[in-house]
C-alpha cells in the first residue's frame, strides 16, 4: 500500500481527465434520495456526496441481472461457444462496505470452481474508492465492513483540503501518475486522517452482536416458534436478495431464437426466499416454508462463508432492511438471537 | 485475490458442455429409461473417468439443463448410462428424443462419492428406495469388479410395486450370484409376487452385518431417509459409517447457483453423498 496526497485544487481535473479516458461509472443522483451508479460522460453528472444506492455498483457489473454464458448453434452437429464479455471501466466513487461486498465475490466466484465470467470483468474493473455516510439502517462497523483494506485500486478519504490516498495496485499508481500529480503522505497527514476515521466510525449508530450468532444460530434453529415469529410477515418477494452486494443465486435459462437454430443459455438472478427456490422435478419441495427460507438466508449471510472462507456474506450495508416491505430487519433479528437464548 | 487468477488460454468456461450422442435408450420400467451417451470428442470421452455416485448436467438444446447420477460401471470409459424417470421437463424431452440424439453433458461433478475405497475389507449394505437404485449402480458394479476386496455385500432395495422394480437384468444376475445377497420388498404386490410386502426399511432389522464393521450407503427418496437412518442407529451403526446421497435443485453444479445448499454445505460441490455425520451437522438435510 502507498500513501499519498492529492490536493483538492486539482482533483476536479483529475477526474475530468478519467471520464474522457475511460469508460467511467460513477453515482448520480436519481431522485431525492437515492443514487445509482450509471455512466457518466460530464463532471456535472456525477455526485459523490450520496447516501443511498439501491442496486449495490458492483454487483450490478461484475454479475449483471442478466447474463449470456453459452450460445449456441444447432444443425449437422451443435457448435457451442462460451461468452465471455469484458470491457475496462473505471468504478468511481463506490464506498468501504460495497468494496468489502465485492471482496466477497471474489472471494466466491474463485473458490471450488473460477466462474471465467465474473473474473473476466473483474480483473478489467478499475476500483477507485470513497466514502459515503451510512444510512440508519447501516450496521457494517459492527461486522468489520466499514473500513476497505483491499479490493480497490485507489481509495480516496476527503480530508479538509486534500485528499488522503491509498494506492492498492500498480495499475492505480500509473493512473495517479498519468493523470494528477500527487504528494507522499507525511506524519500530519496521516494524523488528520486518524482524526477523520475515529469520526466516521462514530456515524454508525446501528450495532449487532455478531459475534455471538455463530453459536447461538444453532441453539435457536430449531425453535420454530422463533422462526415463525421472525418471519411472519415476509412476503417471499425476494427484495432483500435483489438489494444485497453479496447475494448471488441464479438460475439457468436456456432460450432458443425463432429459427430453431440459435441459441443460448442466460443466467438470471434468483433469490432464496421465493417459494419455488427448492423445487425440484416432481413437485418436491425442500424448504417450502418461509420461516426456513429466511433461516437459511440468515445462515447463507452470516454463517456458511465464515466456514468456507472466513469472511461473512453480509457488510451490513443495511438495504435488506430498507427494502424489505415486511420490515424485516436483520440487525434486530441478529440481537434477538442473543437475547432469546439469553433469557 | 481474483486479480492473482492465472489467465489460461481457455476456449471454455466451466458453463460450456460438451456435445454427446444418445448412443442407446433401453425402456426398463413404464417411466424409466436408461441412456447410454457417448461424449463426441473421443479424447474427452476415453478421459471422462467418475467415482461411483457422481453426476453430470445434462442440457437439451432450447429446453434447459437437468442434473442425473451416472448408473454405469466407473470402469467403463467407452460410454455413460444415465437411468432417468420421466418426471420433469429435461426428463420428460429426453424421454421423447430418440437413439443418435445430441445432447449437451457438463461434469462429472462432485466430490462427495460413496467412499469404495474405504469400504475396503469391510461389509457393505447397499440401501435403495425406488428410483434411489440408480445412483447405487455404479458403486455395485464398481464392488463386483473387486469383489475379493470386500467382505459380505447385500442390497436392500425397495419399489412400490413389482412392475416399477428397476434394473431386473442386474438383479437376476446378482441372484445368481453366490457373493452378493439381494432382499426386494413391494408396497403393493400382485398376484404373481412371492417376495417380502412393506416398506424396505422393514428388512433393515434382519440384516446380522455386525455394525462396527459394515458400511451402509443410502438412496431413495427424500421421506425415506430418516426411517432407514432410524434403523440403521438403532443397530448401532456409527454414523461415520452410514453414506446418503441427497438430491436437491441445481442449476449449474458448479457450487455457484447455491440452489442445492444444505446448512452450510452445497450438494454439488461438497455431496451429493455425505456421511451420516455431516448430515447430522447440517440439521436440515433429512
Amino acid at each position: 500500500m502507498l500513501y499519498k496526497v492529492l490536493d483538492k485544487g486539482v482533483y476536479r481535473d483529475f477526474v475530468k481527465a478519467l471520464i474522457s479516458e475511460y469508460e467511467f461509472i460513477g453515482p448520480k443522483k436519481k431522485d431525492r434520495s437515492v443514487h445509482d451508479f450509471v455512466p457518466i460522460k460530464d463532471i456535472s453528472e456525477l455526485d459523490t456526496n450520496y447516501i443511498r444506492t439501491t442496486i449495490p455498483a458492483a454487483k450490478k457489473i461484475l454479475f449483471p441481472p442478466n447474463e449470456r454464458l453459452v450460445t449456441y448453434e444447432l444443425g449437422k452437429t451443435i457448435e457451442v461457444k462460451p461468452v465471455v464479455e469484458s470491457s475496462e471501466k473505471i468504478l468511481f466513487g463506490i464506498n468501504a462496505w460495497d468494496i468489502n461486498g465485492m471482496n466477497f465475490l471474489d472471494e466466491f466466484f474463485t473458490t471450488d470452481f473460477i466462474d471465467e465470467n465474473y473474473v473476466a470483468k473483474r480483473k478489467n474493473l478499475i476500483v477507485i474508492g470513497m466514502d459515503s455516510q451510512p444510512t440508519e439502517t447501516n450496521f457494517s462497523l459492527s461486522i468489520g465492513a466499514e473500513y476497505a483494506k483491499d479490493g480497490f485500486d485507489i481509495y480516496l478519504t476527503e480530508l479538509k483540503d486534500k485528499y488522503f490516498i491509498r494506492i492498492a495496485t500498480a495499475r492505480g499508481n500509473e493512473i495517479l501518475e498519468k493523470y494528477t500529480k500527487v504528494n507522499d503522505a507525511i506524519a500530519e497527514d496521516f494524523k488528520e486522517y486518524n482524526k477523520y476515521m475515529d469520526n466516521y466510525r462514530m456515524k454508525f449508530k446501528m450495532s449487532v452482536d455478531i459475534k455471538s450468532f455463530y453459536d447461538n444460530f444453532e441453539l435457536i434453529y430449531g425453535n420454530q416458534e422463533f422462526w415463525k415469529r421472525v418471519a411472519k410477515n415476509c412476503y417471499s418477494c425476494g427484495s432483500c436478495n435483489l438489494v444485497c452486494p453479496t447475494c448471488f443465486c441464479f438460475n439457468v435459462r436456456d432460450d432458443i431464437e425463432l429459427n430453431l437454430k440459435d441459441g443460448n443459455k442466460t443466467r438470471e438472478w434468483d433469490s432464496c426466499m421465493i417459494p419455488e427456490y427448492g423445487l425440484v422435478a416432481g413437485g418436491h419441495n425442500f424448504r417450502p416454508d418461509k420461516e426456513n427460507r429466511l433461516k437459511q438466508r440468515y445462515r447463507c449471510r452470516l454463517k456458511t462463508f465464515i466456514d468456507k472462507f472466513g469472511k461473512y456474506a453480509c457488510v451490513g450495508c443495511g438495504r435488506c432492511i430498507e427494502a424489505c416491505l415486511a420490515k424485516i430487519n436483520i440487525a434486530e433479528d441478529i440481537n434477538s438471537v442473543k437475547k432469546e437464548v439469553s433469557v | 485475490m481474483v486479480l492473482g487468477v492465472q489467465e489460461e488460454e481457455s476456449k471454455s468456461t466451466i458453463y460450456v458442455p460438451d456435445i454427446a450422442k444418445i448412443r442407446r435408450i433401453k425402456q426398463i420400467s413404464s417411466t424409466e429409461k436408461v441412456f447410454r451417451i457417448v461424449l463426441d470428442d473421443e479424447e474427452k470421452q476415453n478421459n471422462f473417468k467418475f467415482k461411483p455416485g457422481q453426476f453430470v448436467e445434462l442440457t437439451i438444446f432450447g429446453l434447459g439443463e437437468a442434473p442425473f447420477s451416472i448408473v454405469s460401471n466407473p470402469n467403463n470409459h467407452e460410454f455413460f448410462e444415465l437411468c432417468i424417470r420421466n418426471v420433469g421437463s429435461v426428463s420428460g424431452a429426453l424421454h421423447r428424443m430418440e437413439e443418435d440424439a445430441k445432447v449437451g453433458i457438463r461434469g462429472p461433478f462432485g466430490n462427495g462419492y460413496f467412499p469404495y475405497d474405504k469400504m475396503k475389507n469391510h461389509n457393505v449394505l447397499l440401501i435403495a428406495g425406488g428410483l434411489g437404485l440408480a445412483p447405487l449402480m455404479s458403486l455395485i458394479k464398481y464392488i463386483l469388479n473387486y469383489r475379493e476386496d470386500y467382505k459380505e455385500i447385500m442390497i436392500v432395495y425397495g419399489a412400490v410395486n413389482p412392475e416399477s422394480i428397476l434394473f431386473k437384468n442386474d438383479i437376476q444376475y446378482w441372484s445368481n450370484r453366490k457373493d452378493i445377497s439381494i432382499c426386494i420388498s413391494v408396497d403393493n404386490p400382485d398376484d404373481k409376487w412371492t417376495g417380502e410386502i412393506g416398506v424396505c426399511t422393514k428388512l433393515i432389522p434382519r440384516v446380522n452385518f455386525p455394525p462396527e464393521d459394515t458400511y451402509a450407503v443410502v438412496c431413495g427418496p427424500p421421506v425415506m431417509y430418516k426411517y432407514v437412518v432410524y434403523e440403521l442407529e438403532k443397530k448401532k451403526f456409527k454414523p461415520e459409517n452410514i453414506y446418503l446421497s441427497l438430491e436437491r435443485r441445481m442449476e449449474c453444479g458448479v457450487g455457484k447457483c447455491n440452489h442445492c445448499h444444505i446448512g452450510n454445505k452445497l450438494a454439488c460441490v461438497d455431496g451429493p453423498v455425505f456421511s451420516l455425520w455431516e448430515i447430522n451437522n447440517l440439521k436440515e438435510a433429512i
